[in-house]
């Protein structure tokens, strides 16, 4: 039994995270209706309808397949959708509902995933190779595609296990450093002609704001001197439909700034593995300073001088428990990004900007 | 209050002793409750003239009107209640059995009941099955047995069940399956688990000829020697008070105890 005590994401977020990434145009929740509450909201802006069958007691006890088929009758006629994700959550799972044969029962247009999952069905990860597996079995994705992104989920659970979150057993939230001692770290390297690299190694839509560091850096680098390299994981021919738009459309917002990638480390669903790639790029490159954005703990290895950004609060205190006294916060950049289609503002990114404007005047 | 649970293996004859036992009470003046658990909803149907009732939890489903009573007036006037449930397939019967257990304490059991029966559906499989066991509910268990191998693995493995729950057992009651040394099988079993047979009911064919009739072997023959073991367990139960935790066996032991009585 694992003795993490912290709360972790679940199963059931990631099949809905995996299935607007597939871009299904509604997800139905079969439960209760606060199941998945949060997500559905942060889904809504992000343009997917999310629905739920809202659940009672009684459902529990004699079953809600009735419930979920007219859902799904209403769902076709309102929205006429593409693709509809059906999820389970645990009150549906626990008592054996029976999606596939709803969804046959209501016998509707679109293309519908039923997804068998509940949050006691292991890590987060588990959620989002069962949506690739049904995508997979409706055609939706080839089956490369499958193999490729399992693997990478699973490299991504094991990364996890061996130096993220779910490598301790309680981890108290931590906001980070502030940004302005990081940012005057950066300065001064850049003004002593030093060499920055800046590592974009982000999961989905939060590149959308840690790419704002190599904006502010690229900024800076214009006005103080210095030199940078930027290597990130937004190869725009990687992963699934959704997730190349945002690679295109950052790399879109980094050309009008002026600011090519040295290196691609791989996609942005490929986090687990591009942090190997971008070390090993950098590794004979004499870099005097790294900055690493993102998913820090996925680059090997990390030295204590590194400057690491990234957003959860427990990544947080997992680097500053291990003696990285350069880990800054990007609190809640998840709930900001959520319909996004360019890059946005990071606090780190605008204190640079603003000691910068600072210096020149 | 006397509260009991009747459990035991599938088809080995709860309902009929559960009904039985119900009349024999009610005939004595008690007030007394029959709860059937089972989502089939059969097992008060002696005690009702063969009729099937409405059951609780599609009451509960359909309506919030609670001042009509709950139960349906059986035999002598045993107060009958079935919990219903899902139809085969859907849903979670134990779930059913939790929120049924539940209301009807709330909303209906008092003080003036002298005996509540749970009639539940085969083992305790789950902690649905188990509800009527919790704190509150009932307070002793009787498991109904024959002497062969499969009901007395059956019971052993309700023990084990009462045993994970701290749930006092009140004796084992011998539904007969005319097996040479049955008597002596079970109760021998029973002392092995740490407890007693409470009663021996022999096989009759008048059960099955009441059961066709809609009754019980109380209300159909009332003056048989059938009638009688039934009145007989029931007061054993009203008596008893040697209540302990069983401590199950290994089920290898059950082989050995028919072997050595065949
Ligand atoms: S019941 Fe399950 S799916 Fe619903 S909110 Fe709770 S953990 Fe999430």
């Amino acid at each position: 039994m694992s003795d993490v005590l912290h709360p972790r994401p679940s199963p059931i977020i990631a099949a809905m995270y995996t299935l607007r990434d597939l871009d299904a145009d509604v997800i139905v929740m079969h439960g209760p209706p606060g199941c998945g509450f949060t997500a559905s909201r942060l889904l809504e802006e992000a343009g997917v309808t999310v629905i739920t069958t809202g659940m009672q007691e009684n459902d529990l006890i004699f079953g809600a397949e009735n419930r979920l088929v007219e859902v799904l009758k209403r769902v076709d006629l309102e929205f006429s959708p593409r693709i509809v994700g059906v999820v389970g959550t645990c009150a549906s799972m626990i008592i054996g509902e029976n999606l596939e044969a709803a969804i046959k029962k209501a016998g509707i247009r679109s293309i519908v995933l039923p997804i068998d999952i509940h949050a006691c069905s292991g890590p987060n990860t588990v959620g989002a190779i069962k949506v690739l597996e049904v995508a997979m079995s409706k055609g939706i994705i080839p089956r490369e595609e499958f193999e490729r992104q399992k693997e990478m989920l699973m490299r991504a659970t094991a990364l996890e296990r061996e130096r993220g979150m779910t490598s301790k057993p309680y981890l108290k939230p931590h906001r980070g450093v502030t940004k302005l001692k990081v940012a005057r770290m950066i300065l001064d390297a850049l003004s002593q002609s030093k060499n920055v690299a800046v590592v974009l190694n982000a999961k989905k839509e939060t590149a959308y704001r840690f790419a704002d560091v190599m904006r502010a850096v690229e900024y800076a680098r214009r006005r103080i001197g210095g030199s940078a390299v930027y290597v990130a994981n937004v190869d725009p021919n990687i992963g699934l439909p959704r997730i190349r738009r945002y690679s295109a459309d950052i790399l879109r917002d980094l050309k009008d700034e002026g600011i090519t990638i040295d290196f691609f480390s791989g996609g942005l669903d490929e986090y687990p593995v591009a942090g190997e790639k971008a070390a090993k790029y950098l590794e004979d490159k004499s870099i005097d300073l790294r900055i690493i954005c993102g998913l820090p703990h996925a680059i090997p290895d990390l030295k204590k001088e590194d400057i690491l950004v990234t957003d959860q609060p427990r990544e947080l205190r997992n680097f500053i428990d291990s003696g990285f006294a350069y880990a800054v916060g990007e609190i809640s950049t998840h709930s900001m990004l959520m319909g996004a289609r360019g890059i946005v503002h990071s606090e780190l990114g605008d204190t640079i900007r603003e000691l910068v404007d600072g210096i020149n005047k | 209050m006397k509260q009991i649970a009747i459990y035991g293996k599938g088809g080995i004859g709860k309902s009929t002793i559960s009904a039985n036992i119900a009349a024999a009470f009610a005939e004595k003046g008690l007030n007394t409750w029959y709860i059937g658990c089972d989502p089939k909803a059969d097992g008060s149907m002696t005690l009702l003239g063969g009729r099937k009732i409405g059951t609780f939890l599609e009451r509960l489903r359909s309506s919030t009107d609670t001042t009509e009573p709950a139960y349906v007036l059986g035999f002598k006037g045993v107060k009958c209640i079935e919990t219903g449930g899902p139809i085969a397939g859907v849903g979670c019967a134990g779930r059913g059995i939790i929120v049924a257990v539940q209301e009807l304490y709330k909303r209906y059991f008092n003080d003036d009941i002298d005996v509540i029966i749970y009639d539940v559906p085969g083992d305790v499989v789950c902690g649905g099955f188990a509800a009527p066991l919790r704190e509150k509910f009932a307070n002793e268990v009787y498991i109904v047995t024959s002497g062969e191998y499969l009901s007395l693995y059956a019971a052993n493995n309700i023990a084990r069940g009462l045993e994970n729950l701290k749930v006092n057992l009140g004796g084992l009651v011998c539904n007969s399956r005319d097996i040479k040394n049955e008597e002596r099988i079970v109760d021998k079993f029973a002392e092995m688990i740490g407890s007693g047979m409470i009663g021996f009911i022999p096989r009759n064919p008048i059960v099955r000829e009441c059961e066709n009739r809609g009754m019980t072997v109380i209300e159909g023959f009332p003056n048989s020697t059938q009638a009688n073991a039934y009145r007989r367990l029931a007061e054993s139960i009203l008596k008893n008070d040697t209540l302990v935790v069983p401590k199950p066996v290994d089920p290898e032991e059950i082989r050995v105890l028919l072997r050595e009585n065949e």
